[in-house]
Parts: C-alpha cells; structure tokens; sequence
C-alpha cells in the first residue's frame, strides 16, 4: 500500500497534546478527511503510522515527520488540504512527499534534531558568565540524573549528544539554540542540556519555565 | 493572562485538560454576543468530557445567534494549587476568559460527591460561595441541573436556579428570560422572581422552608407571589425532534468515553425500586432508527471517532436494536468504525449482541444481578432470576468470554446474612459452568463487585435509611470470607462514600454549613478515593451541629414532608408509597412497557406518553450487561 511522508507542525494548544494522543488526534483527522488509512492485522488494529523521535508535551514542532500509510494513492496535494481541513488548531501539514520502499522509518532515519530554548528574563537565576558556552562545550563529560522506567536514578553522559549549543540572544530573556542527538540509538533532552549549562555557569533553572521549540529533524 | 496560564500549564500533569483547542470547538465573537454562558463540570476534564448532556447543551446555546457557550472542568488538585499560587482565576477553555465575566454559570449535579468540587469551582472563580452574598455585585448567575437537582435542598444556599428535568427546551427559556430581564433592567430579584415563573425552573431563596420540633420539615412554601408550590419536572415529548449534537466536541486527550455517543431512547420502565434514573427520566421515549442512522452518519462524519455507543438507560430494551446494530455495522464496519453497547440486560439476547458488535472476546461481559437471592430481587422489582443469569453466563462461555463481572448490591432494605450466601451460591455456580465452557480454565475468572446501597430522593426507597458503615464493613468482610478461591475475585468500594452519597442526596438545606465547611477543610473530588477523606466531612458536621447519622439513618414517615417534596417527578408519591408496600412484601411490578400500566401517574399528570419505536416488545427481563 502507497506511502506518504508528512511534514507538518504542532504548536500552541496542539503542543499539549502528548504522543498517544497524537496518534488518536490523527487517526480521527484522516477519517474526518475521508482519506482511508491503512491498519495493521490482528485482534488489535493499529494505524499505520510511523513517526520520528516524539515531542514531549509542551514543546512545539515546526516541522515534524510521520509517515503514513493509506489504502489507496492519493494525490500530495489533495491529501495535504484534506487534512488540513480536518486537523484541531495547532496541527498543519507542511509538506507531502511520496516514500518508497527502501526508505527507512523516521524514527531511523532522524538522528538528530534543532531547538530554540527561550527562558524569560524573570526566570533567569543571573547574567551568564563570559565563556560560559565553551567551557561547557570544552567538557569531555557531561553527567546528568534521570528516573528511569523502574524508578531508579540513572546517571549518563550526554556529551556526545550534544552536536551543537549556541547562546543566540540575551535580549530580554536568553535564547539558545541547540541540536542534539535524538532517536532510538541516542536521544538527549534539551531541557536536561539547558539545565547542565546552567549548573555548569553555577547557577539553577526551573525545566518548567522552559520554552522549547522544536525547529527540524535531520 | 495568557502568559500566565502558559507558565503553570507547563507545571501540571496532562496539560491538555486546560489547553483548549479542541476539534469542534466554538469560539464565538465575545463582544457581539449577548448572553455569554458557561457550562462547567465539576469533576476533571476526562470525566466531563464523557458526558452527553454537555455536547447537548453545547450545541443547542451555541446553536443561537445572540449566545455562547464555554466549557470549563474542575482543576486537579495539582492545576488548583498553581492556579491558587499565582492568583489565576477559574476560566473557560474556548477564549481562556476569567468565569467571573460570564452573565451564567451552569453547573451540571451528576453525583453528590462532587458538591465540594462547585464551592471550590466557585471559589477559585472569585464568587461568593452563598447565593445571598451575590445579590449586590454584577456577578455572574448560578444555575444547576442534572439529576441531583431533584434534591436541590443541600446546595439550595450556594446556587440562585436549579433547572429540574430535561435542559433542551428548559435552557432555551431560561436564556430568554435573561434576555427579556436585561432588556427591562431587572434587578436581580425581579431576574430571580421572572425565572421562577419558567416551567421546571427552582429558585430555591424564594421558597421558606419551616421546621417542626422533631427536627423535620413542617412545610415548605413560596415567600412572593408567580412562585409555584411544586416545580415540575420539564422534559422532552418528542424525543425525534428534540435537537441532537451531531458535531461533538473532540477531546484533545483520552476521556473516559472517548467515543461518539448516540442516544437511542430515555428513560426506563423496568422500575427497579432503588434506581432514581428509573423515575426522574420517565416515560420511556423510543428514536425512530432512520432519525438514529442519520445522526450516527453525520456524527462519526464530524468527530473521526472510530467507535459508536448506543447510550441508554437499558440498551437491550430498545425495540430496534437488532435492526439498528445490524445496519450501522453494515454501513460503517468497512470503515474500522466499532458499535459498542454500554448497558444491556442479563439474558441471552444480549449476549448475542454483544457477540454480534464485539467481534474479539477482548474484555469482559458485566451483568448486574444486584441482589443474591430471588426474594431480595423480587424486593426491589429486579426482574431477573437465576435461570437469565445462567442462560446469559452460558451464552457468554460459549461465545469466548472467560471473564464474567457481577454487580450487586449490599445493604438492601429487608437485606440479611442469607442473601449475601446467596452472592456467594450465584458466583459459585457461574464459576461452575465456565469451568464446563470454557477452554483455557486458566484465564477463566469471576468478579464479584458489590457497592452499597444508598437511599434516593423519588424513588421508593426514598423513606428507608441505609446500612450503618459498621454493618456495611460486616458485611463486606463476610463476603470477602465466603468468595475466597481459585478464579473468584471480590471488589467493594469504601462504605464511607456512600455514606456521604446518603447524607447528602437525602438532605436539605441546613446542610449548606455542612458542606461549605467540609470543603474549607479541604474536601475536593470526593468521588476519587485517592482524594476522599471523610475525617474532614466528620470535622465539617460536627463544628456545624449537623448529625449525618441521622440524615443518613433515620426512616422517614409516609406523612413526613420530605425536603424534596415541592420538586415533582411527575410520578405520585402514592405510586411510591404503593411500590414500598409491595416491595416489603416481595410482590414485583411489572415493565410498563409489557402494556400494563403500572400507575405512576406521570403520563397523566406531564401529558407525555411512552412511545415505543417498534411497537412490540422485546423480551419482559431486566438488567444490564456492560
């Protein structure tokens, strides 16, 4: 059955909508197109769908990617309209392309990915020092804590996910500009990057105050 | 604002409850709309999502041009305190405005453990809690419906209109009269005293309840005059006509019925003796299947929901609904769209059909036997015997069900230690015939669910008190003694909830300190056992002199006048009194629906008759199936 790669966009009040959410919100847009989608077999039918890395809840996409696969061909024009028609605010699709069979799911194609990090100058803990971005970037190690599945802490080295930190304006409020390895091999957070620099310059933000824009997959 | 609420929605759980956004949403232009209403729920955004009444009304105040209609749901406790933090006021989800700024509030009274959830709802909204102290302000009007407000009297103090019955017609003359108020520059008395003069509308400051010295009510009258005495219950003669919301609002995160809801029917005549629902939605009013299929299309065509319930009361009682399941899954089964039927009645007939729309044996079957011996279920009118359960659990083994729930009741008046043997005897021999049916005897299980009863304002049981928490524990560990074994398991729910339930669905008004004092103490989502905790109710009655013992326990007389008394249901107290006599002494009534008529009054008295879709009836056996 046809292919299609979907580009699309998840910001404001869709941002909030978590990935298993996302699956449903799709599912019931595709049927209120009237584009047929494809099902897996068995007692428990899934959507084809094939997403990269998700976006976790709160944080906007700008361009998102899933692939999808329909019961019939439809034409990328005709399937872009129709969805955005019936897609709840917030959800767009950018951009149709056709996916052909030896192309792999995105979720192995996608390795890494860009964000902008704003935080307000209210939420600021102080002024950054000098060469705050490269001394931290001069670090062979970074170690973070996160709980795991089993509620344990677990201590990893996000070092080598980071591909790229930026301090791009301290104009009211710090916007940073990060690309970080994401994926099934290696997936880095940016709020736990964002959240070692600062404690690396000495300073504590709060995740929460974070504004996180998820700008491209690569 | 906008900054604000973006900043602490990033600091709760499952944002998506207060983010708004929804497909199907209707956000309408706030300046050049006249009457700006909103409906808030008091449970959590899963919970009121779920709920019919609400798309209902959604669509019908949206649906005319000088109104709106916003949703707004109870924070969870998580949302509350950021909200409480930072000094955010309670707002709607469509344009994220303060709910102080809305001319109504409509509360929906869906169960009584969510009374303190509206106080607080209120609270955080910046109103005053009392009625009274809403005179002088411009603030917004309290209206509740739902089918609490057939006993309004314990939040009589706290809401200024209570609309009784069915809301389709009844808001629609509610906000006219608002309408009509404002143009003429009413005060709010005159708006007050104009609403009470509505059909099925309950102003509860312009009623005087009297006491006697016993401490019950002597009598209650209206204090001016256009006030009724007794306020009817309106609702709906043709259920066909009467507006159905086919574009539904979408939740944008899982609810607990995340599906497209069709209402096949109101109301039920089976007349079992304990169910309020029974009376307050009477007469049984059947949809035509071609009104129902054309809804079921453009629904499923608006929303993308993939699955379709058939809401009702009793589902299986439908007279079309072999006709009706047939041919949604004819037209929409192709399309991966699921019928499901979330009430059906404990015989082999439903069992087919569930057979018929659930093609994989997934979950399990649910039948509510209620009570464990004959004489008990002939006591409160339960039509089923033995042999339907049995017939129902062998339809349901044999179709590939190894999962079979049971629901019954503990605490039923005449109830003894007999009956609740004879819970563990039906479990037992329905164990019995799946270990004959079915194949893999390891997945084989019975579950035995048991609530308590409590005592419902117009039903009749209305007079009776409930088991004490003490009696209720006794009875509940005797039972856990006797369904011990391979295959069964037990589940109850804390009697101290329904305690409460009794306190306050057979209350009136002098509980208001009660329950303003209970949420001070904290109480929120009393309907959550996670949050409930009746230490802070016990607190709240004792500092404000109530007994709840006595509220809860005490038998009420047929001469008493009870606090629900001016509210009627259109059914007699007579018939009430009638069913009570008979249920002592274990004589059943039989379905109205059978054609006898069993005499409640109400098609007399409201002019509204049971209309029936397929003119037959189906099979004469109660119960449901979930």
């Amino acid at each position: 059955m046809p292919r299609y790669r979907i580009q699309y966009s998840k910001r404001g009040p869709a941002s909030y909508i978590s990935h298993l959410d996302l699956v449903r919100t799709l599912e019931r847009a595709f049927r209120r197109a009237g584009l047929p989608i494809a099902y897996s077999e068995g007692f428990n039918p899934h959507p084809r769908f094939s997403f990269a890395a998700p976006l976790p809840v709160g944080v906007e996409g700008l361009a998102e990617v899933l692939d999808v696969e329909m019961q019939d061909s439809v034409n990328h024009q005709d399937l872009a309209e129709r969805l955005n028609g019936a897609l709840p605010p917030g959800l767009a699709v950018l951009e149709v392309t056709d996916v052909s069979d030896n192309t792999l799911a995105p979720m192995a194609e996608f390795n890494a990915a860009g964000y902008i990090v704003h935080l307000d100058e209210d939420d600021l803990p102080g002024p950054l020092p000098s060469r705050a971005v490269q001394d931290f970037l001069t670090e062979e190690q970074i170690e973070v804590t996160r709980k795991g599945k089993d509620g344990r802490e677990k201590i990893r080295d996000i070092r080598p996910g980071i591909l790229k930190l930026d301090v791009l304006s301290q104009v009211s409020g710090l916007t940073m500009q990060l690309e970080l390895k994401t994926g099934s091999i290696m997936n880095v957070r940016p709020e736990d990057v964002v959240e070692a620099f600062f404690r690396h310059a000495g300073m504590v933000v709060d995740k929460a105050d974070l504004q996180t824009i998820r700008t491209g997959l690569f | 604002m906008e900054k604000q609420l973006e900043k602490i929605i990033r600091r709760v759980q499952k944002p998506g409850r207060y983010s708004g956004g929804e497909w199907n949403t209707v956000c309408k232009d706030w300046q050049n709309t006249y009457v700006k209403m909103a409906f808030a729920f008091p449970d959590v955004y899963e919970v009121g999502m779920s709920h019919l009444g609400l798309q209902i009304l959604y669509g019908i105040v949206n649906g005319r041009e000088d109104a709106l209609l916003e949703r707004v749901f109870a924070p969870w406790p998580d949302m509350e305190q950021q909200m409480r933090n930072t000094g955010l006021p309670l707002f709607s989800l469509e344009s994220r405005r303060p709910l102080r700024d809305f001319d109504i509030i409509g509360f929906t009274l869906q169960y009584e453990l969510s009374f303190s959830n509206i106080l607080n709802m209120l609270d955080l909204a910046g109103i005053p809690l009392r009625s009274a102290d809403r005179t002088g302000g411009d603030y917004p009007l309290i209206v509740a419906g739902g089918p609490c407000a057939f006993n309004p009297e314990p939040m009589a103090e706290f809401i200024d209109v209570f609309a009784i019955g069915e809301g389709e017609e009844l808001l629609n003359d509610l906000l006219d009269a608002y309408l009509a108020s404002r143009r003429s520059s009413e005060v709010r008395q005159d708006l007050l005293i104009r609403l009470a003069g509505i059909d099925g509308i309950y102003v509860p400051a312009l009623y005087r309840v009297e006491y006697n010295n016993l401490g019950k009510i002597n009598i209650v009258t209206p204090v001016c005059e256009g006030v009724p005495a007794q306020v009817q219950k309106r609702l709906v003669a043709d259920v066909d006509a009467a507006f159905f919301p086919t574009r539904m609002v979408v939740p944008a995160i899982e609810a607990v019925h995340d599906r497209a809801m069709l209402e096949v029917q109101r109301g039920c005549t089976r007349g079992c003796r304990f169910c309020q629902a029974g009376i307050i939605y009477r007469p049984v009013r059947e949809k035509e299947p071609e009104i129902l299929l054309r809804h079921a299309g453009e629904l499923l065509g608006s929303t993308g929901w993939g699955e379709i319930s058939l809401t009702s009361l009793s589902t299986s009682d439908y007279s079309r609904v072999i006709p009706l399941v047939g041919e949604l899954i004819r037209r929409y089964g192709s399309l991966g769209v699921n019928v499901s039927l979330p009430s059906l009645r404990v015989d082999a007939f439903s069992v087919d059909l569930a057979k018929e729309v659930q093609k994989v044996r997934r979950s399990s079957l649910t039948f509510a036997p209620e009570a464990g011996t004959q004489r008990l279920r002939d006591v409160i009118n339960k039509g089923v015997t033995e042999d339907n359960l049995m017939a129902a659990v062998d339809a349901a083994f044999s179709a590939g069900w190894h999962s079979i729930k049971l629901y019954f009741m503990i605490g039923l008046p005449t109830e003894t230690d007999e009956d609740l043997h004879g819970i563990a005897n039906l479990a037992r021999k329905v164990l019995d015939r799946g270990r004959k049916l079915v194949r893999s005897k390891g997945r084989l299980k019975v579950t035995v669910s048991v609530s308590s009863f409590v005592p419902k304002s117009h039903t009749a049981f209305q007079w009776e008190p409930q088991n004490s928490i003490a009696e209720l524990k006794r009875k509940q560990a005797l039972l856990r003694e006797l369904l011990r074994g391979r295959g069964l398991v037990f589940k109850w729910h804390d009697p101290e909830g329904s305690f409460l339930e009794a306190v306050l669905s057979r209350g009136d008004r002098r509980l208001a300190g009660a329950i303003e004092a209970a949420w001070r103490n904290g109480a929120r989502f009393d309907g959550w056992s996670e949050f409930f905790d009746i230490s802070k109710w016990l607190m709240a009655f004792t500092s404000t002199g109530i007994d709840p013992d006595w509220y809860a326990y005490h038998r009420y007389h047929y001469d008493d006048t009870l606090p629900w008394d001016h509210i009627s249901t259109g059914v007699s107290k007579k018939f009430l009194m009638r069913e009570h006599l008979c249920s002592l002494e274990g004589a059943t009534t039989p379905d109205c629906r059978s054609g006898r008529c069993q005499g409640c009054g109400l098609c007399t008295s409201l002019e509204v008759k049971r209309y029936l879709a397929g003119g037959e009836t189906v099979a004469s056996l109660s119960n449901t199936v979930q």
